[in-house]
């Protein structure tokens, strides 16, 4: 079973609005892999996390989630996907904790109410992102780098394999940057892999076992870490 | 009161009017975070064609609006998903459609002085047999959001990762579509097709002004509803007015009493805040440091 990797997309091309954004992309994601994407702004590594999840189409080549289609993968629950930032929306209001919670959803049935495990997956996502005295709070109402944390919290509430964030450094503070370096850490510790899109790595350099450098939608250079101390 | 009691329709009509106040902003609360605040108006628009053809075929109109609103409901969701620059128009062709569709057919049948009752609704019309049907429709659509609920929240704030948590993505936004359908059949009685949709969006708006999170947004908005269907429609039995746009009225000025008070509200906290900041930043700088 192990040897079937979370992610592996072969000559993958993605066509957005006439234009070719990501032009024939292989990669390998291993489970316990910790990757970081790398490029410039528009260099496709947006494009690229999703479409290694499905939610954009390939024109060309192909993707797998553990070894299927994107479309006919059901395992979600083994996946969590952190986007770029939390949208408005119509501006109905949701707690810091209703927001976190969401991202069990995945692991519950319709037919049952949350249960105690589910509440304390929560407070143990809380916890980890430092935003557990917040849990009240309007999400939307939170410094940029603490919505960036609620984001995290909810895919770390639903206990995926897999992480995959994008760009979950953009525009973030200080205590923001040291709680998601944090966690990284003991995503690391645990052995879950992680994708990530970043413009630069900063303190989570020695966490990371790949990195990938893409421009113009083209995978440019790979280099693997040496691990300083394993 | 018990004068306004003594009467059967009134009675009905008051427990309608709780029953619209509970389901329409329940599921307005979902509409409104996705943008879709004037999908209970295209809808009502739709509705009025069932109306036309209930009539025509003398079956029922209550019938009729909800096989085409729900029908409607459905196109609009599968418009919405397939063509995202031209359905605004498409969108606006339906609505159109459905007015003048209802219009023409209602004439055709004689009924025209009726019309007026559907746009903006007539409780002395109301009969216990209808009093049934909105009772069964309002604990489908409770039931609906009770069981979904969790499901259709995710939808609402991030379609991306609803799709990424394997939820049905398309399904949800269909239902949440048909259920807001449902919600304007439930609600033409008292209110009209034409007012439908501002018991879907005012009471959110209004509690939104007040509250942190989703759920107690959604109760806040069920509460006004209630208050503002009740009263309205007692104070149009007082003052002889038409119920709907009564109602309406009401839960626009409590509206703009939540925004006043949100105001007030919102100052007093930053206020506070800043006075608590400084010693939390100092803190947080001597764990960074």
């Amino acid at each position: 079973m192990n040897d079937v990797p979370p992610f592996a997309m072969t000559g993958g091309r993605v066509r957005l609005d006439g234009r070719e954004v990501l032009r024939g992309v292989d990669l390998r994601v291993g489970a316990g892999d910790r990757v970081a994407l790398l490029g410039p702004n528009g260099a496709g590594k947006s494009t690229l996390v999703k479409a290694l999840l499905g939610l954009l189409p390939l024109s060309e080549g192909r993707t797998e989630i553990y070894g299927a289609p994107p479309s006919r993968f059901r395992d979600w629950k083994r996946v969590g996907y952190v986007p770029q930032r939390l949208p408005m929306g119509g501006g109905v209001p949701a707690t810091v904790r209703e927001v976190v919670a969401s991202g069990r959803v995945a692991r519950q049935s319709r037919w049952r109410p949350s249960s105690a495990a589910d509440r304390a997956a929560v407070d143990r996502a809380l916890e980890a992102v430092g935003l557990a005295d917040r849990a009240r709070d309007s999400a939307h109402l939170l410094s940029g780098g603490q919505q960036q944390r609620v984001l995290i919290a909810r895919a770390l509430a639903g206990e995926p394999e897999v992480f995959v964030m994008d760009e979950p450094t953009a525009g973030v503070d200080a205590a923001s940057q040291a709680a998601l370096a944090a966690t990284l850490g003991s995503l690391a510790a645990q052995g879950r892999t992680v994708v990530l899109v970043a413009h630069g790595l900063g303190p989570m350099e020695d966490l990371i076992t790949r990195t990938i450098h893409l421009d113009h939608g083209r995978i440019l250079r790979e280099e693997t870490a040496m691990r300083k101390s394993a | 009161m018990s004068e306004m009691l003594s009467y059967e329709f009134m009675r009905i009509a008051l427990v309608m009017a709780v029953l619209i106040g509970l389901t329409a902003p329940a599921v307005g609360t979902f509409v409104v975070q996705r943008r879709l605040s004037l999908l209970g108006d295209g809808i009502g628009h739709i509705a009025l064609t069932g109306i036309g053809l209930g009539l025509l075929t003398s079956t029922s109109p209550t019938l009729g609006a909800l096989a085409v609103s729900v029908l409607g409901a459905i196109a609009i969701e599968v418009l919405r998903a397939r063509s995202r620059s031209g359905a605004d128009v498409v969108l606006a062709l339906l609505f159109y459609g459905g007015l003048a569709g209802g219009v023409v057919l209602t004439n055709a049948q004689g009924g025209g002085a009726n019309l007026q009752s559907y746009l903006f609704g007539s409780i002395s019309s109301v009969q216990a047999s209808d009093l049934y049907v909105v009772a069964g429709l309002a604990v489908a659509v409770l039931g609906i959001v009770a069981l979904f609920g969790r499901e259709m929240f995710l939808l609402c704030q991030d379609e991306d990762v609803a799709r990424t948590a394997g939820l049905p993505v398309r399904f949800l936004s269909v239902l949440i579509a048909v259920t807001a359908a449902v919600t304007v059949v439930i609600a033409m009685r008292a209110i009209g097709l034409l007012l439908v949709s501002a018991l879907m969006v005012v009471p959110v708006a209004a509690a939104q002004q007040l509250t942190r999170g989703f759920r107690s947004t959604m109760l806040l908005a069920m509460g006004t509803g209630v208050l503002s269907a009740v009263t309205g429609l007692a104070g149009s039995f007082q003052y002889d007015l038409p119920p709907g746009p009564s109602i309406v009225l009401l839960a626009l000025a409590v509206f703009v009493a939540a925004v006043l008070a949100g105001a007030v509200l919102r100052r007093r906290r930053t206020v506070t805040a800043a006075a608590v900041r400084p010693s939390v930043e100092a803190e947080a700088e001597v764990a960074g440091g």
